[in-house]
């Protein structure tokens, strides 16, 4: 299909304004742009045409089975969006005096209250924009707990080798160096591993838990004992709290920091690629660090915003995205305790109903349920057919399915990371599961075809040597 | 009461018979018992008509105003009908990152789309995917021009305040030093910033029009950034990028800034855009997707996520940034933006902006409010007055309109948009009249 700018025609029109009903002002020549501005100009008709073209070439929760592992991908409440676009929430303005904005401190401060036990924690800041960006914050609060105790060796972090690619990046990011620990043979940390490597110079462990294998994480008791007796504090990635929420929390588990994800766990959409937003949560003795402002209820009932004493500083302008917020509280406030907890037990029974229904032909963790996602390894398929976990993952595009994650976490080969969630319903799992069967077979019927795979899609696989040699990055007019 | 399941109940006993299990609970086997939790300390659920209704009223809470004269970083201006719709498409709300390209080539196309119009307006080479919004945009930049000798970031003390705390919290323990300058009349005091700059200067970052509302002499600033050897960042306002020198012209080797005002509702400061684009030079270094052309097998044209080996999915702990999720959403309405607004439509918003902005700025002077700074202005301008802010403010505020943004107790920061008319702004300006 055409580029926006490949349907432009000099002189067409689309949206327009008032005229200004004062004299005309000019500035002087020396700052004004030469040439003209390469935008499109389109009419109405053709630009409503272009980005329908465009949406109906993109795919979202709506159109079908997403399972893309570690996304959490559930579906995105239609009144949670039509609230966030309440004239009350979008006509005002950051600045404000806080006396006309008392609606959105106390969207704020409830929604900051709810994750607080939702995680365990004793307080939550909502700034940043994304679970990197909660990482980020969250190990600057680790930093400044160090320094404050004026225990300045502490400047390593300790990472997993299953862990997600933000954690060593995000560590390294607030000025930590970063250590890995092996997995041992229960995919969980190694303790042996972990015992060598933590001491005076740990500033914490990063896991996420479950882990990115979908597995409950069994040692937490034994791996906090270990970091906090080395003096170091447990940094919890929320990135797959979407299984456990209501059943357990973090706080109860020994973790001090926790990121959220509210696109994932909350709901909120994830508008192909953001915004999400990555409150972080932490125990008393980190809550003076936290980035400011947030939001505090005051005895007479009235809200306000607040800086906390040695905070970080600010991560984020203003107060980070809190159109999300609107749209995870009213998730919250309809789910309530009980809904919260059911849609974790429902992520994980759909994990396991997929998982038992494959596992045969897809191998992944022998003699344990999977939390809310799983890992297969497409190792042995490939050996006897050649047929590789992309080639499947294509395949499911042909049959309209959305591939779960492919090739992470980085410890299993020819991985497929599946994860169904809540909101997936039990008929469209069980077509899944017989096209995932039938795939299986055609892997060993017609290898040469899967290997082609997607024949049925917008575009066949791209070539993606040619777009990083050769980068074309922008429309260039011909 | 709702929970958006959609298994009924025996379906969940078939599923947990095929799974081998006889309840949910036994799931959860992993999980030590002393460690469970009993029951969250929430209320119970509502229903959807009664969530309806709690939002509502808080979002009554909140008093909007009729005329907006504040700005400062959160811009009121006019959102078409057809950005609004067509962004609503829930295939665009519902995705996620185009990771699969051979089913998302929509969402890869409208990236590439936003990327070329950043690239237009900034007058760069290259445009990353967005990052989370102006201030981190800045910080972004500052880490990109970080060099082993070369750790000094230089800017002057009339850039965004919260530019500047983003800023300070990401210097943090990278070793990098934040040198702020003292403007002089309110612009970016050129011959403070020559002594200032040196071999351990990184880049300079000045924003175009500064905090003030001034526009500054940006070539100048870049010449000197560059004679020390620096890279030169600008912050823009993308409207005033319509009638102002591109960053490229004035030399800029990276540009960013905030693209709120493209089309995104000011929404208590969030979700907004941080917008970033840089020379070809600097390509390698950017933070965030990418998204470029290529082909597909069948030689048709084909929209990939790009240049991945600087990203922290691959590279990890020597990643350039940790970005992974940021403001696609956001810079998808950006792009719909401006495709609505075209070249001429832009051009007359900011126009308007700027001849609203002057009407008013000469009216306030008839009432006693004089221009603090004698620069050139886009749609901000500082004003000091001898009646202090806060009567002024207040007694705009009971006539329903938001006034300017209060700097210190005589001083106040206007902000002029296309949404406004004569008739607001004389009438703002009578009641300043009568404020004694």
């Amino acid at each position: 299909m055409n580029l926006i700018f490949e349907i432009s025609e000099q002189g067409k029109r689309c949206a327009t304004i008032r005229k200004p009903d004062v004299q005309k002002s000019s500035l002087a020549k020396k700052y004004l742009r030469s040439g003209n501005l390469e935008l499109p100009e389109v009419s109405e008709v053709d630009f409503a045409r272009h980005y329908t073209a465009l949406s109906r070439r993109a795919f979202g929760v709506d159109n079908g089975f997403y399972p893309l592992g570690s996304c959490t991908m559930k579906y995105n409440p239609k009144i949670n969006e039509e609230v966030a676009g309440l004239e009350g929430f979008t006509r005002i303005h950051p600045l404000q005096p806080q006396s006309t904005v008392q609606g959105a401190l106390e969207v704020m401060e409830t929604l900051q209250r709810d994750l607080a036990e939702i995680t365990g924690m004793d307080a939550v800041t909502l700034q940043p924009n994304a679970g990197a960006h909660g990482e980020y914050t969250g190990l600057q609060l680790i930093a400044a707990y160090h320094t404050a105790r004026k225990d300045f060796k502490r400047t390593k972090v300790i990472v997993p080798d299953s862990a997600h690619g933000t954690n060593p990046a995000s560590a390294v990011m607030a000025g930590f160096e970063i250590i890995n620990v092996p997995s041992d043979e229960e995919k969980g940390v190694d303790l042996k591993a972990l015992k060598a490597v933590v001491g005076e110079d740990t500033a914490a462990l990063m896991l996420t838990n479950p882990t990115t294998l979908g597995l409950f994480e069994k040692n937490i008791k034994e791996i906090s004992k270990i970091i906090h007796g080395a003096g170091g504090l447990l940094y919890y990635d929320g990135a797959n709290l979407n299984a456990v929420m209501g059943i357990v929390r973090p706080g109860d588990m020994g973790f001090d920091v926790v990121h959220l994800n509210l696109h994932k766990t909350f709901s909120t959409p994830h508008g192909g690629g953001g915004p999400g937003s990555g409150p972080v949560g932490c125990k008393k003795e980190l809550a003076a660090f936290l980035p400011g402002p947030i939001a505090e209820k005051t005895a007479r009932g009235s809200y306000r915003l607040v800086e906390c004493k040695k905070s970080i500083g600010k991560v984020a302008s203003f107060y980070g995205n809190f159109g999300v917020y609107v749209r995870a509280l009213a998730y919250i406030v309809t789910l309530g305790a009980e809904g919260i907890k059911s849609c974790a037990q429902h992520a994980v029974l759909n994990a396991n109903y997929l998982k038992a229904n494959i596992e045969d032909l897809y191998p992944t963790e022998k003699g344990r349920h999977c939390m809310h996602e799983f890992v297969v390894s497409m190792q042995e398929l490939k050996d006897k057919t050649g047929v590789s976990a992309m080639d499947i993952a294509k395949t499911m595009i042909d049959r309209g399915y959305h591939p779960p994650t492919m090739y992470f976490p980085l410890i299993i080969h020819e991985a497929l990371m599946f994860e169904p969630t809540e909101t997936e319903n039990k008929r469209t799992l069980d077509e899944v599961i017989k096209a995932l069967r039938e795939i299986y077979e055609e892997a060993f019927k017609d290898p040469e075809y899967m290997k082609a795979a997607p024949h049925h899609a917008q575009i066949g696989r791209p070539d993606e040597v040619r777009a990083a040699r050769q980068p074309i990055v922008k429309y260039t007019k011909e | 009461m709702a929970n958006y399941l959609s298994t009924t109940e025996r379906e969940t006993k078939e599923m947990l018979e095929s799974i081998g299990v006889k309840s949910l609970d036994e799931l959860f086997d992993d999980i030590p018992k002393d460690l469970r939790l009993k029951k969250l300390d929430l209320p119970e659920g509502k229903s959807q008509q009664e969530t309806m209704e709690y939002m509502r009223a808080l979002s009554k809470k909140n008093k909007v105003y009729d005329v907006i004269l504040r700005g400062a970083g959160s811009y009121d201006h006019y959102i078409p009908s057809m950005v609004k719709n067509l962004a609503s498409r829930s295939e665009f709300i519902t995705a996620y990152t185009p990771y699969q390209a051979e089913m998302s080539q929509g969402i890869l196309q409208a990236i590439f789309e936003y990327q070329s119009m950043v690239c237009s307006l900034t007058g760069m080479d290259v445009s990353n995917a967005s990052v989370y919004n102006g201030a981190n945009a800045a910080a972004e930049a500052m880490l990109m021009c970080t060099e082993k000798t070369r750790k000094t970031f230089v800017t002057f003390d009339n850039i965004r305040p919260d530019t500047l705390k983003v800023i300070k919290t990401y210097a943090k323990r990278r070793g990098i030093e934040v040198k702020v300058l003292s403007p002089k009349d309110g612009a970016a005091d050129l011959k403070a910033l020559k002594a200032a700059v040196g071999e351990d200067t990184s880049c300079v970052y000045l924003e175009q029009p500064n905090y003030f509302g001034l526009i500054e002499d940006a070539e100048e600033v870049g010449k000197i950034a560059h004679d020390a050897g620096a890279k030169f960042v600008m912050g823009c306002n993308p409207i005033s990028l319509a009638l102002l020198k591109s960053p490229a012209e004035c030399g800029a080797d990276i540009a960013v800034g905030d693209g709120q005002p493209l089309g995104l509702p000011m929404a208590f400061g969030g979700p907004y855009v941080g917008f970033m684009a840089c020379t070809s030079k600097e390509m390698r270094k950017m933070p965030g997707r990418i998204v470029g052309e290529t082909v597909d097998h069948d030689g048709n044209r084909a929209y990939v996520l790009t240049l991945q080996a600087r990203e922290q999915h691959i590279r990890r702990e020597k990643a350039f940034s940790n970005i992974c999720s940021n403001q696609a959403y956001c810079a998808l309405v950006a792009s719909m933006y401006l495709s609505a607004m075209g070249p001429q439509g832009l051009k007359e918003v900011a126009e308007s902006c700027t001849d609203y902005a002057h009407y008013l700025a000469a009216a306030l002077e008839k009432v006693g409010l004089k221009r603090r700074d004698k620069g050139e202005f886009f749609h901000e301008f500082v004003t000091v007055s001898e009646t202090g802010a806060d009567k002024i403010l207040k007694a705009l505020d009971r006539a329903g309109i938001l006034g300017g943004l209060k700097l210190s107790e005589h001083e106040i920061l206007w902000c002029a948009t296309e949404t406004l008319t004569k008739a607001d702004l004389d009438k703002a300006v009578e009641i300043i009249g009568r404020v004694k």
